[in-house]
C-alpha cells in the first residue's frame, strides 16, 4: 500500500470517528466567517455608524478568534491522542517521525480545509439570519441582503491557516517527544493516580470555598459605598476577579473531592452503583481537569454576565428612557416648547401640556444622607451639607397634597442610590438667602417629574406649593441654571406619537431638550448592537464550552469502558449502570454550570443598577435559556455513555 | 443435591463461511458444595464454557439450569438480574474497579440487595477476616498486591452469598505462595460456607485442590478425575498424568 492510499484510508476511516472533530471545524469556521461578514458588509454601516459599533465589532472578532484558537487546539489535542496507537505502530514498521508527521499533516489538510470550506458556506447562511436577528434587536428597518465578501473570505482563510500551521505545530511537538513506548501508553497515562486525601487538600478545599464567599462578599459591598474612589474600586474588582477564579480553581482541585469524600465516608464501603459510577469517577477526574474547568466556569460566568447586563440594558430601556424624560416630548423652557407646540397645531396633532417651575435651592442633607456619603463624597465630590437640590411644587403632580413641613425625593435611580445611600426619613434644611428652613422629609418615589436636565444626577425634592414660594423669594439667582421651566408635552392619540416625533426631529433643537421615543430609539440601537455581539460571543463560549465537555466525556467513557465490563459481568444492567452515568454527568455538567450561573449572578447583582432597571426577567431568561442549551451537550454526552456501555460487555 | 445442569451444550463462533466450533455438546451436572476445576490444553475452551456457564456469553443450543432456573432462554435483563443475585466471579486480572477502596469493591454486589448496612458491615468483616485482607480496607486497588487485589476479588464473589462461584484463572497472575494462599482461601470457605466454586485453570497445582476435575478437549468432555480420600500430593499425581495424556499434539504419521 502507498502513502497515498494509507492516508486517503486513514481519512476515511477517521471521518466516521472523528466527526466531532469535523463538527468543530466545521462550527468554527462557520462562525467566524459569519461575523466577519457582519463586519464587512456594506449594509452594516447604518447599525455600525449610528453608534460607533465597528471598535466593538473588531474587538468582538478578535475575541471570537481566541475562542475558536483554542477550542480548536483542544480539539485536536483530543484527536491525536487517540492516534497515538496507530503513530506508534508507524514507527515500529520503521517510518521516521518525519514521515509520519508528513503523513499526518497531509491528512489533517484534507480533513482541515475541507472541513473549513464547508464551514464557511454554513457561515455564509448563517450570516443572513445573523443580520435578520442583528436588525430586529436594533429597530433598523433595512432588508437584509448580503454580498459575498472576498474580504472577509480572505481573512477567515488567513485566520484558518494560521491556527493550521499552530496545530501541526503541536502535533509535530507531539510526535517529536514520544517514544514508540510512550505512544503506546499514552492513553493509560493521563488520568492521575487514584490515592487517598491528604491534610493538604483538605486544606486546598476549604480555601476554595472560603475564596469564592469572600468574593462574592466584596462584590455584594461593590457599590454600597465602601470602596469610594476609583482606585479602591478597580482595586476590590480585581480582588473579586482574583478570589472568585482562585477559588473556582481550588474548588476543582479540592473541594469537590473533599465533599466527595466526606460523602462517601459517611457510606462505610457501602456504595450504590450511582455512587460508584458518579461519586468516584468524579472525585479522580475533577482535580487532574482543575484548570480545564476553571477556564470553562469562568467563561460560562461572563458570558452569561455578559449577556444578562446587556439584555438587562435593553429590557430596561423603555423605563430608562421614562425616569430621564417623564413625558413624550420635554423642554427646559417655554420658548422652546411654544414652537414645537405651533407645529403640533399646524400639523392639527392634540397634545396635552405640563408646565412645571424649577428651583435651584442649596440644602442641608447631612440627617439624610447618613454615612456612606462621608465616603462617597470624595469620590463625587459632592458635601451633604452643602447640596443643590431643584425643588418643584406639589402643585404641579398630580394626586399630590403634602403638608407645609413634609416633603419627598423623586427621581432616585439605582444607580445614585449606589453612590449615596438615602435614609427613608430625617430632615431636610433649606438654605436661602433669607433664612434656613427645616422639613421632614418622607421618603423617596421613583418616578421622576422633570426631564434630566434639571434634575442633573441628583433626586428632585417635591414641596408644598407655599413653601415652594417662600423658597422662590429667597431665590438665590447664581445657582439658576438655563433650565428653569419644565415643558413636558404628551400627543393625546398614540398613533399620532410617530408623526409629532418626526416634526421634533426636524426642528434640530438644542441640547436638552428630548423625544421620548427618540431616546427609547437611540438606547435600543446602543443596546441592540451590544446584545447581538454579547450574544454571538455567548454562543461561542457556550457551544465551545459544551463541546469541550462532551470531547473529554468521550474520552474519558473510552478510559473507562473496562469498568463498565467488570459492572456488566457481576450482574449490573445497562439500565442500572445509564443510571449512575445520568447522575455522573448531571454532576459533570452540572458542577460547571452551577457554579457558573452562581458567579455571574454575583457578578451581575453587583453592579446590574448601572444598566438598567429591572434585574430580575433578564437575568432568569438568560439563565433558563443557557442551561436549556448547555443540557444539550450533557444529554448527547449521555447518548455516547450508552454505546459505549453497550459495547462493553 | 444439584445446583448446575448442562446438557447438550453447543457454541461456535464466526459467520456461516467460516465457523468455528468451540463447545461441541457438552454434559455434565455440579453438587451443591462442589469445588471443580475446568481443565484443557489452549484452545479446548475452557473460558468459552465458563463464559457461557455464568451467563457472560450465549450458547447456540443446549440448556443450562442453575438452581432449577433454565437460564437460556432468559432475556439480557434477566440474566443481569440472575448473575446479581446468584451468581460470584473472580477474575484472572482482578477486575477490581481503581476508584474503590478495597471495602467498596467486596461491598458492590451488596448494593443491589436490600441488606442493611449493619448487615453489610458484618458480612465484610468476617469475609475479610478469613481472607487476611481486613486491614487494607481503604486502601486503593494500586496500593496493594496481585495476592491481596485477588483475595478482594473473592471476597466480593462471596459477599453475597450467591449460588455458584465462578472463578476463571484465579491463580494466573500470582506468585506461587500468593496462589497457594488464595486456593487455601477458597477451600476453606468453599468448606466453611458450603459454596459450590467453579474453576477453570490450565494450572495443574491449582487444580489439584478441588474435589473434582473435568477434562475438556477440542470441546468435548475429555475425561473426569475424583480427589476421594486422596491426599492432594496424590490427586496432584494424577492430574499430571491425566494431563499428559491429553496435552500432547496428536502424531499424524
Amino acid at each position: 500500500m502507498s502513502i497515498k492510499q494509507l492516508i486517503f484510508r486513514n481519512l476515511k476511516k477517521n471521518l466516521k470517528n472523528y466527526y466531532l472533530y469535523v463538527f468543530a471545524l466545521i462550527f468554527s469556521a462557520a462562525l467566524y466567517f459569519a461575523f466577519v461578514t457582519l463586519q464587512y458588509d456594506p449594509s452594516m454601516t447604518e447599525a455600525k455608524g449610528s453608534i460607533k459599533g465597528a471598535a466593538a465589532l473588531k474587538a468582538a472578532s478578535v475575541l471570537l478568534l481566541g475562542i475558536v484558537t483554542i477550542f480548536l487546539l483542544y480539539a485536536n489535542k483530543i484527536f491525536i491522542k487517540r492516534r497515538s496507537k496507530e503513530i506508534g505502530l508507524f514507527q515500529l514498521i520503521g517510518m521516521t517521525k518525519n514521515k509520519i508527521f508528513s503523513i499526518l499533516t497531509t491528512e489533517n489538510f484534507l480533513l482541515y480545509f475541507g472541513s473549513v470550506l464547508l464551514g464557511i458556506l454554513f457561515g455564509f447562511a448563517f450570516s443572513k439570519l445573523a443580520i435578520m436577528i442583528l436588525y430586529r434587536v436594533t429597530g433598523v428597518e433595512a432588508i437584509a441582503t448580503l454580498h459575498f465578501s472576498a474580504q472577509a473570505l480572505i481573512q477567515t482563510l488567513i485566520v484558518f491557516v494560521g491556527i493550521y500551521l499552530l496545530i501541526m505545530l503541536t502535533n509535530f511537538i507531539f510526535i517529536k517527544r514520544q517514544t514508540i513506548l510512550s505512544l503506546f501508553r499514552v492513553v493509560l497515562s493521563t488520568e492521575g493516580k487514584v490515592s487517598k486525601i491528604s491534610m493538604l487538600e483538605i486544606v486546598i478545599g476549604m480555601l476554595g470555598l472560603i475564596f469564592i464567599i469572600v468574593g462574592y462578599y466584596v462584590s455584594s459591598k461593590l457599590f454600597g459605598g465602601d470602596f469610594n474612589n476609583e482606585a479602591k474600586l478597580y482595586l476590590a474588582m480585581i480582588a473579586i476577579l482574583g478570589f472568585v477564579i482562585t477559588g473556582t480553581y481550588l474548588f476543582y482541585k479540592g473541594t469537590v473531592r473533599f465533599v466527595f469524600n466526606l460523602i462517601r465516608k459517611k457510606k462505610n464501603g457501602y456504595l450504590s452503583v450511582n455512587e460508584v459510577l458518579s461519586l468516584s469517577s468524579i472525585m479522580f477526574r475533577m482535580k487532574s481537569n482543575a484548570l480545564l474547568l476553571t477556564i470553562i466556569t469562568t467563561v460560562s460566568a461572563l458570558a452569561i454576565g455578559l449577556l444578562s447586563l446587556s439584555y438587562i440594558s435593553y429590557y430596561s430601556a423603555e423605563k430608562t428612557a421614562r425616569n430621564y424624560v417623564p413625558n413624550q416630548f420635554s423642554f427646559t423652557n417655554t420658548d422652546t416648547a411654544g414652537t414645537f407646540k405651533e407645529k403640533l397645531n399646524e400639523n392639527h396633532i392634540g397634545f396635552k401640556e405640563t408646565n412645571v417651575e424649577v428651583l435651584r435651592v442649596r440644602a442641608d442633607l447631612s440627617s439624610v444622607m447618613k454615612a456612606k456619603l462621608e465616603a462617597s463624597s470624595t469620590a463625587t465630590g459632592l458635601n451633604p451639607k452643602n447640596v443643590i437640590l431643584s425643588v418643584v411644587s406639589d402643585s404641579n403632580v398630580k394626586g399630590e397634597n403634602l403638608s407645609k413641613r413634609n416633603i419627598y425625593l423623586t427621581g432616585v435611580s439605582d444607580l445614585q442610590q449606589s453612590f449615596f445611600k438615602i435614609q427613608d426619613s430625617g430632615q431636610i434644611i433649606w438654605k436661602t438667602k433669607k433664612e434656613k428652613m427645616l422639613q421632614n422629609y418622607t421618603g423617596m418615589k421613583k418616578d421622576s417629574v422633570v426631564s434630566i436636565p434639571f434634575s442633573a444626577g441628583m433626586p428632585t425634592a417635591v414641596v408644598n406649593d407655599s413653601v415652594f414660594q417662600v423658597l422662590k423669594d429667597g431665590l438665590d439667582p447664581s445657582l439658576q441654571t438655563d433650565a428653569s421651566h419644565y415643558v413636558g408635552i404628551d400627543v393625546t392619540k398614540e398613533t399620532e406619537l410617530q408623526k409629532a416625533n418626526d416634526l421634533f426631529q426636524k426642528q434640530q433643537y438644542k441640547a436638552g431638550q428630548f423625544s421620548r421615543m427618540e431616546m427609547l430609539h437611540e438606547q435600543k440601537q446602543n443596546m441592540g448592537l451590544i446584545m447581538f455581539i454579547v450574544g454571538f460571543l455567548g454562543l461561542a463560549f457556550l457551544i465551545t464550552s459544551g463541546c469541550i465537555l462532551y470531547f473529554k466525556q468521550m474520552d474519558e467513557s473510552e478510559e473507562e469502558k473496562p469498568n463498565y465490563t467488570i459492572l456488566r459481568k457481576l450482574g449490573f444492567s445497562r439500565g442500572d449502570l445509564l443510571a449512575g452515568i445520568r447522575f455522573k454527568q448531571l454532576f459533570n455538567f452540572g458542577i460547571p454550570l452551577v457554579l457558573g450561573l452562581i458567579h455571574s449572578y454575583f457578578a451581575v447583582k453587583s453592579g446590574w443598577f448601572l444598566f438598567g432597571t429591572e434585574l430580575w426577567t433578564p437575568i432568569i431568561l438568560v439563565m433558563v435559556l443557557y442551561t436549556a442549551l448547555y443540557s444539550i451537550f450533557g444529554i448527547l454526552s449521555v447518548v455516547y455513555y450508552k454505546k459505549v456501555i453497550k459495547e462493553a460487555l | 443435591m444439584t445446583i448446575l445442569e448442562a446438557k447438550n451444550l453447543h457454541k461456535s463462533y464466526g459467520n456461516k463461511f467460516n465457523k468455528q466450533e468451540v463447545l461441541k455438546g457438552l454434559d455434565f451436572s455440579f453438587e451443591k458444595g462442589e469445588f471443580v476445576s475446568i481443565m484443557g490444553p489452549s484452545g479446548s475452551g475452557k473460558t468459552t464454557l465458563l463464559n457461557v456457564l455464568s451467563s457472560i456469553d450465549r450458547i447456540n443450543s443446549g440448556s443450562i439450569m442453575i438452581e432449577g432456573n433454565e437460564i437460556t432462554g432468559m432475556k439480557e435483563k434477566q440474566l443481569a438480574e440472575f448473575r446479581k443475585h446468584h451468581l460470584g466471579f473472580i477474575f484472572q486480572e482482578y477486575n477490581l474497579l481503581d476508584t474503590l477502596t478495597v471495602k467498596e469493591n467486596i461491598l458492590l454486589p451488596l448494593s443491589v440487595t436490600k441488606i442493611s448496612p449493619a448487615e453489610a458491615d458484618h458480612r465484610f468483616t468476617m469475609l475479610a477476616n478469613e481472607l487476611g485482607i481486613y486491614e487494607l480496607k481503604d486502601k486503593y486497588p494500586n496500593e496493594i498486591s496481585g495476592g491481596q487485589k485477588q483475595r478482594t476479588s473473592a471476597a466480593r464473589a462471596f459477599i453475597h452469598q450467591p449460588s455458584i462461584i465462578f472463578a476463571d484463572e484465579p491463580t494466573g497472575a500470582l506468585d506461587s505462595k500468593s496462589a497457594s494462599g488464595l486456593l487455601n482461601k477458597l477451600s476453606e470457605l468453599n468448606r466453611s460456607r458450603n459454596a459450590t466454586i467453579i474453576m477453570v485453570t490450565h494450572d495443574p497445582v491449582a487444580a489439584s485442590y478441588c474435589s473434582r476435575i473435568l477434562f475438556i478437549k477440542d470441546g468435548q468432555l475429555y475425561t473426569q478425575l475424583h480427589k476421594g480420600n486422596q491426599t492432594r500430593q496424590e490427586f496432584f499425581k494424577d492430574v499430571m498424568k491425566t494431563q499428559g495424556v491429553l496435552g500432547g499434539v496428536q502424531n499424524e504419521h
